[in-house]
């Protein structure tokens, strides 16, 4: 078994005397890619700045490939690298901005080549790029830029926040090949931050919750989040399309978030108890979690996508595939409110 | 980074030339303090060359108003001073501020007005001229700043028996220099006292026809005498006595006094030697 | 009004003759600005950009001293150093009063404020993500706080600038400390007030103008030096 990348333990950071962050424990494979998913403010981004050494955190541990490390540490910071979520260049050229991070560490044997690799890995010819100033670029290529910037680097840890959030559709699908692509090629561990859920649930692993600071429930729970409103008397929810909605009992305030227990499977000659609540939805994905044996269904419902449990002789009896609409239900009572 | 150390070269010779600059400035060379007057008659220009060729000293002089000049060698910050209002200049000996004393040479102030002089006093005495222009109430300008012509004007206003019209409404004070004071003058159609130097410049300035005309001239009142003085060596220690002291001699010598004589101003004579008249003043 | 007119071919005619003392003015000018500059800079930078980089108490009141600082009158400057030059004063025996040391002294009072506070300002907008983008690629201490420098050199470059500006026209000092003594200490500043209060309008248009093409020249060679990097 290998050593964990990231092992964390009592962490938390505050700004302005506000907890914004607390995670009891959590740890990171290594070549792994985990999903960060959240609302704004949620403290994917502050997480991502503690695990890229940017910030000390307040209190707690972090320990990189078994060693505590802290913003400056000597060989840590050489292997982990942060793309934050506006794309962000230094004032010159985009060949000087990609070499930067070589000259740092007075590496710069055959820089020229290497930064053509970079920049030829996020789909940027050298020729046509290099000698940009960095206000010549696109939004989407300057964010291509920054992350050539980091791959040339060959890190260990690729952190991204929101990588796809501020540039256009072919520079988002070309971050997240590029992502599996370092996965794979260079053994780094990914840690994505991002609203994205489809981009998320192609491509993670892993993917966790995190709700006013705080990791809630490793991959697999439903989480739902607001702004709610109140559909009619007595019905509160989130309207999903025209035809269907999320149906809560009365939420303490209108941006609470719940997690949702007991989704199941409705087959259609399943007797529906009146109190549970129906949806209909296609089945995205459909995983073997190894470790467990256990099986679960990603079900995008419009665009909400929950995840689904399945036993192997629901699956066969029901001949669940990805592509295949089904109907789930759930209690509405049984919500948990974080 | 190359690029780093080329920014300090510049800094390098800066830091090279520094002392150097510092120390050019002592050398064979005296400081001396006069008025902006005095300057602009262009008369030190003329001088100076003719100094450093019979002694080698380069004079350096600086100009400003006379109480600054006074000011300047009280606190020991030039050698010699030249200026002209005797009675500061008395007092400035008295405290040990300043040793050999010479008068050096004369020009004199006019009473310049308006052509049509409604005040009526062309020709007459100053007494008599101050003593009109108070009772018609005319505008009149002052220098009102510490120069020696406001001292003269102050001077005046005293032995003509009157009060200094400081606050009357017709005195306008404007605490500028001698051709400034002019030109308000002109503007307000008022009368003033100005040197003979600067009345010539003012004049040639309108091409020989200029709206203010000199109404009264010559009376031995209006004579203005400029002296130089040492900085004395006893209250400041480090100033450069030996100069001074040559310049003293230099300019009450037979041939400084011959070219102030031949100096002229736009082709008008200007200054009156007088270092031989008498054995001069309070050492 | 003729003097304008009068004052511009005046212009043209003192530099081309060569004529010896606008060519003395110049030269003066020059020097005095370029010691005041160098030592304003080589001292305000690093300063600055450490007000405007790091946290510390008193921070906030000493960045107003220095604001305040910024709007401090040449002649009252002038004749600060002067009571700390003069013969008399603690600093007399170096024998700096009427010499462009002098000078230079008193105008790198006046630039130091402005080059300080225009520096810790454009370090201060400094974009987070700078920060986080040089960590990001594995600096360390020194490496940051050099990077970040170089990418605030614009913001730098512009108070460099307005400091410049001041002190290239600024007469009270020049007139205070260093007594307008001709082929010596006479800028073209001061020689334009000397000229304007003799009444030659035109001459001092004629050297103003002198003033504008130097100060037009130095401002190219920076608007080049902004673009080659």
């Amino acid at each position: 078994m290998e050593e964990a990348v990231y092992k964390i333990r009592s962490l938390k950071h505050s700004y302005c005397g506000q907890t914004v962050l607390s995670i009891d424990h959590l740890t990171i494979k290594p070549a792994s890619i985990v999903g960060l998913v959240g609302p704004n403010g949620s403290g994917k981004s502050t997480l991502l700045r503690l695990l890229g050494l940017i910030e000390k955190p307040a209190e707690g541990e972090i320990r990189f490939n078994g060693r505590a490390v802290e913003p400056f540490s000597h060989n840590a910071r050489f292997q982990i690298t942060l793309l934050p979520q506006e794309p962000f260049l230094m004032r010159r050229s985009v060949f000087r901005n990609v070499a930067y991070g070589l000259r740092l560490r007075g590496d710069s044997v055959n820089a020229i080549e290497r930064v053509d690799e970079a920049l030829a890995m996020v789909g940027l010819s050298s020729e046509k790029f290099s000698r940009r100033p960095w206000y010549a670029l696109s939004g989407g290529e300057a964010q291509r830029v920054a992350l050539a910037a980091r791959l040339v680097l060959r890190p260990k840890v690729l952190l991204l926040d929101e990588p796809t959030a501020s540039v256009d559709a072919a520079s988002a699908q070309l971050i997240r090949e590029v992502s599996l692509k370092a996965r794979e090629e260079l053994n780094t561990t990914v840690i994505v931050a991002s609203h994205d859920r489809q981009w998320l649930y192609e491509v993670c692993d892993e993917i966790l919750h995190m709700v006013k600071g705080r990791i809630f429930e490793k991959g697999h729970e439903n989480i739902l989040f607001g702004p709610w409103t109140k559909l009619g008397p007595d019905l509160w929810g989130k309207k999903l399309s025209d035809k269907q909605y999320i149906r809560i009992p009365a939420p303490p305030n209108d941006d609470v978030a719940a997690i949702l227990d007991g989704l199941s499977f409705a087959g259609d000659d399943e007797t529906i108890d009146d109190r549970k609540f129906v949806l209909r939805g296609v089945v995205t994905r459909f995983n073997l979690e190894r470790n467990s044996g256990r099986l679960f269904a990603t079900v995008l419902v419009e665009n909400q996508a929950f995840t689904l449990e399945l036993t192997n002789q629901q699956a066969e009896e029901r001949t669940v595939f990805p592509g295949k609409t089904i109907s789930i239900c759930y209690d509405p009572d049984h919500m948990r409110w974080i | 980074m190359i690029e780093k150390s080329v920014w300090l070269l510049p800094v390098f010779i800066l830091a090279l030339l520094f002392p150097s600059e510092v120390a050019a400035e002592r050398g064979k060379t005296l400081t001396m303090a006069t008025t902006t007057s005095t300057d602009n008659t262009g008369l030190l220009d003329y001088l100076a060359p003719k100094f450093q060729k019979a002694t080698g000293i380069e004079l350096k002089w600086t100009a400003t108003g006379t109480g600054k000049a006074l000011k300047l060698g009280e606190n020991c910050d030039v050698d010699i001073l030249m200026v002209h209002a005797p009675n500061a200049e008395k007092r400035f000996i008295q405290n040990g501020f300043g040793t050999d004393r010479r008068e050096i040479m004369v020009n004199d102030f006019v009473i310049i007005g308006p052509e049509n002089d409604r005040a009526k006093i062309k020709g007459k005495s100053i007494e008599d001229a101050f003593g009109d222009l108070r009772a018609r109430k005319a505008t009149f300008i002052s220098r009102g700043d510490n120069s020696g012509t406001y001292k003269k004007e102050v001077f005046l206003w005293k032995t003509a028996g009157l009060p200094i019209p400081d606050k009357e409404p017709w005195y306008v004070q404007t605490g500028q220099g001698m051709l400034s004071s002019i030109q308000v003058a002109a503007e307000r159609n008022g009368y003033t006292m100005t040197d003979r130097g600067t009345y010539i410049k003012y004049e040639s300035n309108w091409g020989g026809n200029p709206p203010l005309k000199i109404l009264v001239e010559g009376d031995k009142a209006l004579l203005n005498q400029y002296s130089v003085i040492a900085v004395n060596p006893v209250h400041c220690p480090a100033v450069g006595y030996d100069e001074a002291k040559r310049f003293v001699i230099w300019i009450t010598g037979k041939e400084a006094q011959r070219l102030i004589k031949n100096f002229k101003l736009l082709g008008k004579p200007l200054f009156v030697p007088n270092a031989a008249e008498k054995k001069n003043s309070t050492q | 009004m003729s003097f304008l007119l009068n004052g511009f071919f005046q212009a043209i005619e003192l530099l081309a003759s060569g004529n010896a003392e606008t060519y003395s003015a110049i030269f003066v000018t020059v020097k005095v600005s370029s010691y005041s500059m160098t030592c304003s800079l080589v001292m305000g930078i690093p300063l600055g950009f450490c007000l405007g980089y790091f946290d510390f108490r008193g921070k906030k009141p000493f960045r107003t001293i220095i604001d305040t600082l910024m709007a401090l009158p040449t002649v009252f400057i002038g004749l600060l150093v002067y009571a700390f030059l003069t013969s008399r004063g603690p600093f007399g025996g170096f024998g700096l009063l009427f010499t462009v040391p002098g000078i230079a002294i008193g105008q790198t009072i006046l630039a130091l404020p402005i080059v300080m506070g225009l520096t810790a300002t454009a370090v201060e907008n400094m974009d987070e993500k700078l920060r986080i983008t040089i960590l990001s690629m594995g600096a360390n201490r020194r490496q940051l706080f050099l990077s970040s420098l170089w990418e605030t050199r614009h913001g730098i470059l512009a108070g460099a600038v307005v400091a410049y500006g001041r002190v290239m026209t600024e007469v009270g000092i020049s007139m205070m400390v260093g007594g307008n003594i001709k082929w010596h200490t006479r800028t073209i500043t001061t020689a334009i007030a000397l000229e304007t209060n003799k009444g030659q309008f035109a001459m001092g248009i004629a050297l103003g103008l002198v003033l504008l093409t130097i100060a037009f020249c130095v401002n190219v060679s920076v608007a080049l030096l902004r673009r080659r990097t």
